[in-house]
């Protein structure tokens, strides 16, 4: 069934190419925008989820959020002990609703979803590091460098406390390395599997020796001695390194241009198509808004075969955007425990390879928290963009929710749910219309 | 020490084999009763239970060559004492963690293939994992050895079952693919609108793939909602492991028509604090193996299941100063079952004799094991389902 949009010169592709990109960039649209949107055409869609970079106005509203530096583990059972593990426990719960408001918040929602993006590709879990000050400093370098110059990411990220800690490195010495951090950076990070052999992870493992974490800051020294100063060979290449050297190196790689690109297609546009070959020339510089900004601007939106399914973090600040509900009003412990039971809290991703993708969201078992989790939203959300005719509820929240149409299956349980506003908006929040970017 | 993980998420992640997961029926514990029922499976069928352990598990501490100088030697941090193990030949032992299966081999019920990799073995997960679900050695092949023996029987959702979510590579083929069954308890939604939800799991003709995908999810939740009770705790309780073999062996004793499972898990992954970690990994998957072998002893498919337990790799024999093991190659492989003839097979690679990157040799080809399943469990030439490779190594 289509569901004839607010202008009648919006077709569908238009509706399908809009919808993909406020959803995909810019963690959905708040009300109104969609409509907007379709009214001022494709390019200026585009130019509008690219900003960036500016002071964001939305932001003004959000307390920062200082986190103490809790210091070393005290003794268990001490009182010590027991203010120490609420103090992390707090903090961790608090930096995820800091973040998730600044999701919801943002003026210019590109930042933040880079930023997010990012997150997954450098996946470092708070169930390993346990600090949230060492959390929130490695999400302050991603938001800094999120649209930013790779190659500068990639050199600060070397020296992350949080990120060297998740992957061992305090554990790497010249006498018996450690080969986490210099395998996952190679493959995971910046290179992709099979673009390097054992030699150059053996190798770089060496270039990161010297590096100690303060965990409870994330801070991280260096010391000289402990440092293999020799020239190591990686990648045919011979020179001294340390970790931004060789961060350097590795992005200077042809390969890099190839793999990041991947990375961004694979998220961002399609799990099954897969990008022009012309794509890696628009990272030759290795400046990341310069490979949004060609996504943005792909031909392949209009594509049927790039949907992609949103993550559960995705799908809920999208509706929370909707309805007008900042995250840090919803209780934070069931929120973010129903995030956790779809398998996706931030700062906690499953392992280092980043979160899962496609139909791993979509299990039956997922949908009693997704139940869940849009009955508090629905619950205190503003469902005004409702306030219409029964006739014309159901067009009316394929706008407001920026859905390109709905198939005949919802348009007839939504036309069935029309009783109440709230009934309706969690029918649509639960549509697989609205769980998909088509 | 929580371990940086990795697990089957991630290596489906990094597949990108989850677009075929799609296709693939996530079965409710109704459909698998009603099949059990009206088409069971026939007496005597051998069954193949695929244990998958994500993240590289430590041969060396598994099955543990504890008189051997070197093993003392180059791993002294993580090295196993008398007391954490349990000796079943002059020069070998069990991890301690591993009691039900040591009673096991005592009653000739498990046969250990040793040093079992492939040639010039990768130390990447994803690419050492996606070679053993493959059985090839080619990165272009995106198929699962299991799928491709699927692709050569009839047609049916129930030939071969995974337990979990999402479907791992090794049971999608060309043609066809594994179904899903979920451990798990259930709340159904409430209030005005549950009336109308179970409405939004029905397909609809202008669905894309995935917004198919998601109406399932919808219908699968009430599907299994109202099947569950009977057969399977609502809340199951146990370890990770332990929960998905008991649901499996419910199933197999209740003559589901299936000839091949899966069941995983992940951390194994152990490159700092290794002695801790693992062995708690290995009591879990020796707790879930006993009481599976226990409860599938006690039914009428006794003689009928064979187990196969393995991992992506072994681990490096040297030790690294975190206490614990970075990627290695070669590692034993346990096939457990009450018609499995016990014992060592293939040859253990010794430790003074490593490859450049200090890992151990590799003895035996993983593809031989395979062939020895698919020739003696799943009655299938081996060649069909791996190409131009002949070799079986049999443990019936």
């Amino acid at each position: 069934m289509y569901v004839a949009g607010v202008s009648s010169t919006s077709t569908y592709a238009q509706r399908l190419v809009t919808s993909r990109l406020v959803h995909r960039f810019n963690f959905g649209p708040t009300p109104g925008q969609y409509a907007d949107l379709l009214r001022r055409g494709v390019e200026a869609t585009q130019s509008t989820v690219l900003e960036h970079g500016l002071t964001d106005p939305g932001l003004a509203s959000l307390a920062a959020l200082d986190l103490p530096d809790l210091g070393p583990i005290p003794q268990g059972g001490t009182a010590a002990s027991t203010a120490f593990w609420n103090a992390i426990y707090a903090g961790q719960t608090d930096l995820v609703s800091w973040w998730l408001d600044r999701m919801y918040l943002s003026r210019y929602p590109l930042t933040e979803r880079m930023t997010w993006f990012w997150h997954g590709h450098w996946a470092t879990a708070i169930s390993k590091v346990l600090y949230p000050l060492a959390m929130q400093k490695q999400n302050n370098t991603l938001r800094k460098f999120s649209l930013g110059s790779f190659e500068d990411m990639a050199k600060v990220m070397a020296v992350d406390g949080a990120l060297n800690y998740w992957l061992d490195n305090e554990e790497n010495y010249i006498t018996s390395p450690n080969e986490n951090l210099a395998r996952e950076l190679m493959e995971l990070m910046t290179l992709g599997v099979n673009n390097y052999t054992q030699h150059d992870v053996t190798a770089a493992a060496r270039a990161l020796t010297g590096y100690s974490t303060n965990l409870s800051t994330g801070a991280v020294g260096f010391n000289p001695t402990q440092h293999y100063s020799m020239p190591l060979n990686i990648l045919g290449a011979t020179a001294k390194l340390n970790a931004e050297s060789l961060a350097s190196l590795l992005v200077s790689r042809a390969e890099n241009a190839k793999f990041i690109t991947e990375r961004l297609w694979f998220r961002f546009v399609s799990g099954s198509t897969k990008p022009p070959a012309t794509l890696p020339a628009t990272f030759a510089s290795r400046d990341i808004s310069s490979l949004v900004s060609a996504l943005v601007h792909s031909t392949a939106w209009s594509d049927p075969a790039n949907s992609l399914v949103k993550s559960p973090v995705e799908w809920f600040v999208g509706a929370c955007r909707a309805l007008r509900v900042r995250p840090s009003k919803l209780d934070a412990g069931n929120t973010q425990w129903s995030l956790s039971q779809m398998g996706q809290v931030p700062f906690n991703p499953p392992n280092v390879g980043g979160w899962p993708y496609g139909q791993a969201w979509l299990s039956g078992a997922a949908f009693q928290y997704r139940f869940e989790l849009a009955q508090s939203i629905v619950t205190v959300g503003d469902l005004s963009p409702l306030s219409v005719p029964k006739s014309k509820m159901v067009q009316a929240c394929a706008d407001w929710l920026g859905v390109a149409e709905w198939s005949t299956r919802t348009g007839s349980v939504l036309a069935a749910a029309t009783g109440t506003p709230s009934e309706f908006a969690l029918a649509a929040l639960l549509s697989p219309e609205y769980m998909v970017s088509a | 020490m929580i371990q940086c993980e990795f697990n089957r998420r991630q290596f489906l992640q990094w597949t990108g084999a989850s677009a075929f997961a799609a296709l693939s029926a996530q079965l409710s514990l109704e459909n698998l009763a009603s099949a059990a029922s009206f088409s069971p499976l026939p007496p005597k069928t051998p069954i193949l239970v695929l244990v998958t352990l994500y993240g590289g598990n430590d041969g060396l501490n598994t099955v543990v060559p504890f008189t051997d100088p070197t093993y003392q030697s180059a791993r002294s941090n993580i090295a196993l004492s008398a007391s954490q193990l349990l000796p079943f030949t002059d020069v070998l032992a069990f991890n301690a963690s591993m009691p039900s299966i040591s009673t096991l081999y005592g009653e000739n019920k498990v046969a250990i293939v040793q040093g079992v990799s492939y040639p010039n073995p990768s130390l990447s997960h994803f690419s050492s994992m996606a070679i053993w679900q493959s059985a090839s050695l080619l990165a272009d092949v995106t198929s699962g050895w299991i799928g491709r023996w699927l692709d050569r029987q009839p047609h049916s959702p129930f030939n071969a079952i995974g337990v979990g979510s999402t479907l791992p590579p090794l049971m999608v083929g060309e043609k066809s693919v594994a179904s899903m069954v979920d451990v798990g308890g259930i709340q159904l939604p409430w209030g005005p609108v549950a009336s109308l939800l179970p409405r939004l799991g029905r397909p609809s003709a202008s669905d894309a793939p995935l917004e198919a995908a998601a109406a399932t999810s919808i219908t699968d939740l009430y599907s299994t909602a109202q099947a569950f009770g009977s057969l399977v705790p609502t809340s199951p309780t146990g370890s990770s492991l332990g929960q998905q073999l008991s649901l499996v062996s419910v199933l197999i004793n209740a003559n589901v028509p299936t000839r091949v499972w899966e069941v995983n898990l992940s951390s194994f992954d152990t490159h700092a604090g290794e002695q801790l970690d693992q062995n708690a990994l290995l009591s879990q998957v020796d707790g879930a193996i006993g009481a599976f072998m226990t409860s599938i002893s006690a039914g009428s498919r006794s003689n009928d299941v064979t187990v196969m337990v393995y991992s992506e790799f072994g681990r490096r024999v040297m030790s690294n100063a975190s206490d614990g093991t970075d990627h290695g190659t070669s590692a034993p492989v346990l096939l457990i079952g009450n018609a499995v003839h016990g014992g060592l097979y293939g040859e253990q690679p010794p430790l003074n004799d490593l490859d450049p990157n200090g890992n151990l040799q590799v003895t035996t080809d993983f593809r031989s094991v395979y062939g020895g399943l698919l020739h003696d469990v799943l009655a299938t030439p081996v060649g069909d389902v791996i190409p131009s490779w002949n070799s079986a190594l049999s443990v019936h």
